[in-house]
């Protein structure tokens, strides 16, 4: 007998709390307190329409960090905005930039999105709000999907562009002479979703603001600058590093939220030996189903396409069994088409669709109104995904839980077991390296392109001379009679870059699936080595393709949809060599190091490995020259800790030790484990010492090795703690990686080193802090 | 914290510098700088004006003046000026052809790249105007990039408020790049009267006839002028900017010739349009294909007299067997085959002109590059308006259309009629045409349903051959009811207003 009354959320927690089989999983479990709403009063210098409008969309009064936004991009201070997700973040800005249109329509505004996406959602709304609001402006959104007579008008006159990095990249400033109406009259640049650019991505999206301000200038406008982030660590610095101006940090939340539960889940060790657990995914499903029972609007997000479709699946399976509401759960994930999506949405909205399997497509900012239950099958990557995700159950004035279900991997491990890190209330600082020297180049290159440099100019860090002469040196730029750098190629520089990848020479992925073969992407040559060789399962948007073909020399990928239950693992072989030491200082037991090096990587052969439980299931050559990698590292070598090793020991100490850093490295500064490279050498040739080097796997780097090198205790002790909390017996895959030799114990061999190298007394230290 | 964050500020000035020298270093190992467009050594670091220099050099290699002027050095080409007498009232009387006063400014660029984008540069412009019967042609090439405000004084100076510019494609490519232009120098382009594009001009009157619609083709179709061991649009732009990384300066004079061609044929083609298309008697020996392109330049702009006349002219000619310039007729294999072509074309309307600056490539980035283009334009049914051949019942078609614009019913029913003659889903299709204006213009239901039957009877052939046209069918399905039951209402409605009613 089972029973479909509808329960409040908090009944079916206590209820599920107390099944044995559940509950001993449960890792932590922490109650978030309900809050109340704290209002404040609309500027009186708002328009009357405005305000009218915005009470005919039921809002009445704006809560503080909405009036505290509001009121410093009036005064044209450059804001940043962090609250928790669905706290009414775009009316800090929709407000001012309808204010500004009200008082002189020939004002101008650019909202920046990070994906297509987002900004049709946000056009979509800001055109409600302006037709409550009876105003008459002009809001569009110029993308790839913009036809091309509408184009022409949105640049004379669109008085509000909302569009993405790529295209103001490649289509609008390049263009900009096309576009003098938005540039002379630009008063407010938005930058929503601001901790998405971080990493490569974010490094070259600051350059393309760099090159935008710069354009601005020379069309006389001074525009503010207002970014929108969901809570990072490190907002207001995120924000200064990717527009190059100091900000007004808003961080003041106004908008209520009921009681939260957070429960944090590991799924139980089934085979100790190897430390074999259970399935993240069915774990999800039984914690979601008994809400979904009790009528309660659930949303569980998984980590790949193929997550979903299983969960949900599985949930309508068990569903319909149980007579339940089958029909009223459904999956939504990048690949649906956007009228689908839209339905969902509103679904969502209104309550007629109860629950929903998600890829992390419903992490940003679409408007779903607020749920009753999140379950996360598997860590998302990073503490602000989690809370992004998590903040999708949140009702006002009610109960709500957040369940996190971790993975096998070492980095959901790690985090599982430290609640602290994802309820310590100190989120990922995100990083970004805009003076990274090849991305500079490279927009330097675009920049130029756009406008000559005069001599002496600032571009980002300092005058842009020295830079150009080096590109003069390729024949690319010159300067001429009058002292200024002028672009001299037939290329057109802006074609070249791929704000997504790091390296200029990128493989481009083309799908021949569809009847006229299109373009998915690009990936960077050292990526394309294990991404897209022949035969690979290539992600793309959680859809996965099949790699048929790579024309190394061309540069191409031709690949094509398929449904595989297994993804590909290639492996690579890397030699690396140290070129250039930045700076160095002692650590316990040996040497800590930032530096330039030189990563030469061959890629042999790949795995075919299932989804959920990875088992192999095959494998195959990889026949690819190889490539050289020029990037920055932290590498820590251990002259002291390792004297009186065996050396067959060392290596599998080294071997663990690393894997445990990496994994901790990768959770600390919020990037994928496969963006930080690891090489372990028993007898470095550079040192004459036992070294781990940690490499940034994308040319020149994006300062990740240095803030390693600045972190370099907590990376010990965080591998010491990751490992020690491993319930295996000897090693395994979540912490010093799959055991090798049976009879070695690499657990213990790494945390000997680890201890050597100073994570006992790191230990101390921080216990002593706290 | 703070602390912590200054010590991690990414990428210092000095590890900066140390890290460009390390690229420097790997780049030399590696063999030269990255990807460099040619292996012409750099020109020597800045050392001030050297332009006057490059440019009394190029003057001498092209037997040019220079300019040195205030806002900079410029290289003055004057060719000498030959005779092309042009009626500008005969002209005027031509669609989309500039009043006869307004002064004429033809324009051609050469430059740096194919994007009409900030950083391409028109470093070549050549212009011409009438003077009387003599054209004059002047070429003005800048000799470096700072030389640009005094480029830009002199097209103001030519191109004047009352003029109108005359070019090929220059609607889309070298006016708003000479704009962009004027935009970054901070100044707005020359105001002139209108501009004539003679691109879509012979887009619309000659493609029928010709493999494509670039200039040099055009040249050879029409003023029978040949280009042998002219440079190709892809080399220019190296070649200029090969000569300001110091290379040699004699390739120019070829990239110079070019665009002195260029500039003469747009005078030439207007001219020839001018001469055999000018006057109803002049053109009867036209090709019937070039007036009905006439007829539509005319229709574009609403003169729809003289397109019926252009029409009525070309159903006067013979019929196409074998087309003038004694290529074979052609077939409907070619005629798919052309339109395959032409949607893949460059100088297809709705593909980004292409003028040369990058060599030909191929592989998947043409069509991909161009984007969508995928579709095939609105063609009501099949092969009817692929029939790419001017025939009879084409051209009757096409009348019919003038007429029904002129609210010429009865005459537009009957071209439509005639077009009919030809039979199969085409005739289908004028028949229903017919019965439109029948019904809805003429008042006469019973001959429309007379319409509808006779497109029934061609449809009903095409199933039994096994060329059914469903939807045809469907349409004439509803259209035949739908009349049959007026024709009874009108009927009826008379009879009803006697007994009928209980």
């Amino acid at each position: 007998m089972r029973t479909y009354a509808p329960a409040p959320t908090r009944a079916v927690l206590d209820r599920l709390l107390e099944e044995p089989s559940l509950a001993r999983g449960v890792v932590h479990h922490e109650v978030l307190a309900a809050r109340d709403a704290e209002f404040a009063d609309w500027p009186v210098w708002l328009d009357p329409r405005i305000r009218a409008g915005l009470a005919r969309r039921g809002i009445e009064r704006p809560y503080v960090h909405q009036a505290a936004a509001i009121g410093a991009v009036h005064a044209g201070e450059d804001v940043v905005v962090v609250t928790p997700t669905a706290s009414g973040k775009s009316l800090c800005y929709t407000v001012p930039v309808l204010q500004a249109l009200a008082e002189d329509p020939s004002a101008r505004a650019l909202f920046l999105f990070p994906t297509k996406a987002l900004g049709q959602d946000q056009v979509a709304e800001f055109s409600e709000l302006v037709r409550d609001a009876g105003l008459e402006v002009s809001s569009a959104c110029y993308d790839g999907d913009t036809p091309a007579p509408i184009r022409s008008a949105i640049r004379k006159a669109g008085q509000v562009v909302v569009t993405n990095p790529d295209m103001l990249h490649s289509a609008i400033l390049p263009h900009h002479t096309k576009w003098f109406q938005l540039f002379e009259q630009l008063r407010v640049i938005v930058v929503d979703e601001l901790h998405t650019y971080r990493g490569v991505f974010g490094s070259h999206v600051a350059n393309v603001l760099r090159r935008l301000l710069r354009l601005c200038a020379h069309y006389g406008s001074h525009p503010v600058i207002v970014c929108c982030s969901a809570t990072i660590g490190n907002p207001a610095e995120l924000a200064q590093t990717l527009t190059g101006r100091p900000s007004r940090l808003v961080d003041r939340n106004g908008a209520p939220s009921g009681e939260k539960h957070v429960l944090l889940v590991d799924p139980p060790v089934i085979d100790g030996s190897t430390g074999a657990r259970g399935s993240a995914l069915t774990l999800a499903e039984r914690w979601a189903l008994p809400f979904l029972r009790a009528g309660r609007q659930t949303v569980v997000f998984g980590k790949s396409r193929v997550a979903v479709e299983i969960m949900l699946s599985n949930l309508r399976e068990r569903l319909r069994q149980d007579l339940g509401p089958r029909t009223r759960v459904r999956g939504y994930r990048g690949g649906y088409l956007p009228t689908e999506r839209r339905a969902i949405e509103r679904g969502l909205r209104d309550g007629e669709i109860l629950g929903v399997v998600s890829t992390n497509a419903l992490e940003l900012g679409v408007d779903i109104g607020r749920l009753d239950v999140a379950v996360l099958a598997g860590y998302p990557g990073s503490i602000a995904g989690t809370w992004q995700q998590m903040g999708r159950a949140g009702r006002r004035g009610d109960v709500s839980v957040a369940i996190v279900v971790a993975s096998p991997a070492p980095v959901d491990q790690y985090v599982i077991h430290h609640p602290e890190f994802v309820l310590g209330g100190r989120p990922e600082e995100a990083r970004l390296d805009p003076d990274n020297l090849h991305v500079l180049l490279a927009h330097i290159r675009a920049a130029t392109f756009e406008l000559p440099f005069e001599p002496g100019e600032w571009f980002g860090p300092g005058p842009a001379d020295e830079l150009l002469a080096f590109l003069g040196e390729g024949g690319h730029v010159r300067q001429a009679d009058d002292g200024r750098w002028y672009w001299s190629s037939e290329n057109f520089p802006a074609s070249e870059i791929s704000l997504r990848a790091a390296a200029p020479e990128n493989v481009v992925i083309i799908d021949t699936s569809p009847d006229r073969p299109r373009v998915l992407g690009e990936v960077d040559l050292f990526s394309a080595q294990v991404l897209v060789h022949e035969h690979a399962i290539y992600m793309h948007e959680s859809v996965q393709y099949h790699v048929d073909r790579l024309e190394w020399g061309e540069r191409k990928a031709y690949v094509h949809r398929i449904d595989a239950d297994h993804y590909t693992y290639a492996n690579r072989a890397v030699t690396l060599k140290p070129l250039d030491v930045f700076a160095t200082a002692p650590a316990t037991g040996g040497t800590r190091v930032h530096g330039e090096v030189m990563v030469a990587s061959l890629v042999t052969l790949y795995k075919k490995l299932k989804f959920v439980t990875d088992e192999n299931v095959g494998w195959g050559p990889i026949d690819l020259p190889e490539i050289e990698l020029q990037t920055t590292a932290y590498w820590l070598t251990a002259e002291g800790a390792a004297t009186g090793w065996r050396r067959d020991e060392l290596d599998v100490a080294l071997i663990g030790a690393g894997r445990a850093i990496q994994a901790v490295a990768a959770v600390l500064l919020m990037v994928d484990p496969r963006d930080l490279g690891l090489v372990s050498q028993v007898r470095s040739p550079h040192h004459e010492a036992p070294t781990i080097y940690l490499y940034e796997a994308m040319p020149g780097g994006v300062g990740l090795s240095e803030r390693l090198f600045n972190r370099h205790d907590e990376l010990v002790v965080g591998a010491a703690e990751l490992i020690r909390a491993c319930p295996c017996d000897a090693g395994c895959p979540a912490c010093t990686g799959p055991r090798l030799e049976p009879e070695v114990d690499g657990k213990a061999l790494a945390l000997r080193l680890l201890a050597a190298l100073g994570s006992e007394a790191g230990a101390r230290d921080r216990a002593a802090v706290a | 914290m703070t602390a912590e964050r200054l010590a991690a500020e990414p990428a210092t000035a000095v590890t900066r510098e140390r890290r460009l020298a390390n690229l420097r270093a790997t780049l030399a190992r590696a063999g030269g700088p990255p990807a460099g467009p040619d292996q012409l050594p750099a020109r020597a670091p800045f050392a001030g004006r050297r332009s006057l220099t490059l440019a009394r050099q190029l003057a001498t290699a092209l037997a040019a003046d220079v300019a040195d002027t205030p806002a900079g050095a410029l290289v003055r080409r004057v060719v000498a000026p030959i005779e092309i007498p042009l009626d500008r009232e005969r002209l005027a009387r031509l669609p989309g052809q500039p009043p006869p006063d307004a002064p004429l400014v033809c324009l051609d660029t050469e430059t740096t790249g194919l994007a009409t984008a900030a950083g391409t540069l028109a470093f070549l412009v050549g212009l011409a105007r009438w003077d009387g019967t003599w054209f004059r042609q002047t070429q003005l090439l800048l000799p470096d990039h700072a030389d640009e405000p005094a480029l830009l004084a002199e097209i103001a100076d030519w191109v004047t408020p009352d003029a109108w510019l005359v070019t090929y494609n220059g609607r889309g490519f070298d006016w708003p790049l000479i704009e962009a232009r004027y935009r970054l120098a901070g100044r707005a382009a020359p105001v002139h009267a209108g501009h004539i594009d003679l691109l879509p001009f012979v887009r619309r009157v000659f493609r029928h006839r010709m493999e494509d619609a670039r200039l040099r083709t055009v040249e050879g179709e029409l003023l029978g002028v040949s280009r042998a061991g002219d440079v190709e649009g892809w080399e220019i732009p190296g070649i200029y900017l090969d000569v300001l990384r110091g290379g040699p300066v004699a390739p120019l004079a070829g990239v110079v010739i070019h665009n002195e061609k260029d500039v003469r044929s747009l005078g030439l083609l207007l001219a020839h349009v001018e001469r055999r298309y000018g006057e109803r008697t002049s053109r009867h020996a036209a090709p019937r294909g070039d007036l009905a392109g006439l007829a539509r330049a005319y229709g574009r702009e609403r003169r729809h007299e003289e397109a019926l006349d252009c029409l009525d002219d070309a159903m006067a000619a013979a019929a196409p067997v074998r087309d003038p310039f004694g290529r074979s007729p052609v077939g409907p294999a070619r005629v798919r085959e052309a339109r395959q072509e032409e949607r893949d074309a460059w100088w297809a309307p709705r593909h980004r002109p292409h003028f040369g600056g990058v060599a030909p490539r191929s592989g998947w980035r043409g069509p991909l590059a161009n984007g969508r283009g995928g579709a095939p334009g609105p063609t009501g049914i099949a092969g009817w308006e692929a029939a790419d051949r001017w025939s009879d019942e084409r051209l009757a078609a096409e009348r019919a259309r003038v007429l029904r614009r002129l609210d010429r019913w009865a005459e537009a029913a009957e071209a439509w009629q005639a077009a009919a003659a030809g039979g199969g889903g085409l005739g289908a299709v004028a028949w229903i045409e017919v019965a439109k204006l029948r019904e809805h213009r003429l008042g006469d239901p019973a001959g429309a349903l007379a319409a509808t039957r006779a497109a029934w009877r061609l449809l009903e052939r095409e199933r039994v051959l096994g060329r059914p046209h469903p939807r045809l069918e469907a349409d004439l399905g509803r259209r035949g009811r739908r009349l049959a039951a007026r024709i009874r209402r009108s009927a009826g409605g008379g009879a009803g207003a006697a007994p009928g009613v209980q």
